[in-house]
């Protein structure tokens, strides 16, 4: 080959790289990668905070979520006053706050000293960094969805859509798969280990965790898992035509829903 | 070995001050099979073709060891690609291509039907076997050599049984000069060194 050529298909192979890692599927797969770690991060960090904390308030945890207990050790290590003020604006209700002033009345009355004080608060304000980035990734993925695969996101909900996304590599060779196939997506182990044993075939696989199947009782969750990987099918298809009939849909399922139920 | 590229990545210098380069066996296949004596016979003109260049450990060596001559490497994965891109703007005789070597007709056309002197390989897939042969086909010389690592965990866990097996198929095609296994380097690796029938 000439030196001429060499630089015509580095160029190419650039332009190929570039398209792959531009593709919206691309990065929906990678923002959904990360977001899958990011709890296990902020569990293991509130962990960290509680050895330190729960001399102070050994029962708070079991009141309030992850977020709020933070936000309530951030305001109140230091001064050891609560700021109702602060606690409203930052999305508390009146409910809690209660519970947190009675709680506070048992007070264990140990004391630390300023230095480990701001410890506990540049932890806790660490975690809440965590949850700001884990909150603005959601809605970054939301957004990507509502742009271009609205329909998909009616029916199979984000997160089950995004690991579909992983396991398939592109929205184009996910919507080619047949309706058999989506529905037991990501029981690939089970399902061929059942084939060469001869025994029953699983009825769904990340599908399990869709919020019609977990309503469901035992007997009817496979043939409501059926039905609903015919629909999503469906959906995937004209994602692709850029067309909205995700309503008909969710009417057309519901009734087949209540005919299962009975 | 003698460094193409003065002050590229790994260099440590000779009493004679020619720089050289350190290549480890435990991360390439190619100079652990060189340790437990197959020495492929490489000249400084050859055009080699070599499938699964990854992010280019290996092929910057070869690249060193063909002065005049050019090395193609073709790999699946954009994000190892990135690199190999970068690798290539420093070293003018390698040409990375983003392709996918169970189809070698969509690459085809890109090298211009060019032939080859020796095509290194080191996929790990089931049919490693069966993508040698399509890719030899196509782009190897009448009396081209190839140089195979096989991944035996790759195709089967019971590894001790297929190894015959394997080696059937690989005679359908090629002659082979030697072999040997890659045991203190690499665990559950054949090298197989042969030559186009």
């Amino acid at each position: 080959m000439k030196n001429m050529d060499k630089i015509k298909i580095l160029n190419q192979t650039k332009k190929d790289v570039k398209n792959i890692l531009e593709n919206t599927d691309q990065q929906i797969i990678n923002l959904s990668l990360i977001l899958t770690k990011i709890p296990e991060n902020i569990n293991e960090q509130y962990n960290n905070l509680r050895i330190l904390s729960d001399l102070l308030f050994p029962t708070l945890e079991k009141e309030l979520t992850i977020k709020e207990y933070c936000l309530f050790i951030k305001e109140y290590i230091i001064d050891e006053k609560i700021n109702y003020k602060k606690l409203q604006e930052n999305g508390i209700s009146k409910e809690k706050i209660n519970i947190i002033t009675k709680i506070n009345s048992y007070n264990t009355n140990i004391e630390y000293k300023l230095e480990t004080k701001k410890i506990i608060q540049k932890l806790s304000k660490n975690i809440l960094k965590l949850i700001e980035i884990k909150e603005k990734i959601e809605k970054e993925i939301d957004i990507l969805f509502e742009e271009n695969y609205k329909n998909t996101k009616e029916i199979a909900t984000i997160s089950i859509a995004c690991k579909m996304l992983e396991i398939s590599g592109s929205f184009k060779r996910l919507s080619r798969f047949p309706a058999s196939t989506i529905q037991l997506l990501g029981s690939e182990k089970s399902f061929f280990k059942a084939l060469k044993t001869n025994r029953k075939t699983p009825k769904y696989g990340i599908l399990y965790n869709h919020p019609l199947i977990i309503k469901q009782k035992e007997k009817n969750k496979g043939k409501v898992a059926r039905s609903l990987a015919a629909k999503i099918s469906i959906c995937l298809k004209a994602d692709i035509d850029k067309v909205e009939i995700y309503k008909d849909i969710i009417e057309k399922l519901n009734i087949k829903i209540k005919q299962l139920e009975r | 070995m003698k460094n193409l590229i003065i002050k590229d990545k790994i260099y440590t210098l000779d009493l004679n001050t020619k720089e050289k380069r350190e290549w480890s066996p435990f991360h390439s296949k190619v100079c652990a099979g060189i340790k437990k004596g197959i020495i492929p016979d490489i000249k400084e003109d050859y055009k080699i073709l070599y499938l699964g260049a990854a992010e280019g450990y290996t092929i910057s060596y070869i690249s060193d060891l063909i002065s005049i001559g050019e090395v193609v490497g073709i790999d699946i994965s954009a994000y190892s690609m990135q690199k190999l891109i970068l690798l290539s703007e420093k070293r003018k005789n390698l040409i990375p291509i983003l392709g996918d070597c169970n189809l070698p007709e969509n690459y085809k056309e890109t090298i211009e039907n060019e032939k080859f002197d020796l095509i290194i390989q080191d996929i790990a897939q089931k049919n490693q076997i069966e993508i040698l042969k399509k890719n030899a086909d196509l782009f190897l010389k009448k009396n081209g050599k190839v140089l195979l690592s096989l991944k035996l965990s790759a195709i089967s866990q019971k590894h001790k049984s297929i190894i015959n097996e394997q080696l059937n198929e690989f005679e359908k095609n090629f002659k082979i000069i030697k072999k040997t296994k890659l045991d203190p380097f690499e665990k559950k690796h054949i090298l197989i060194y042969g030559e186009n029938k």
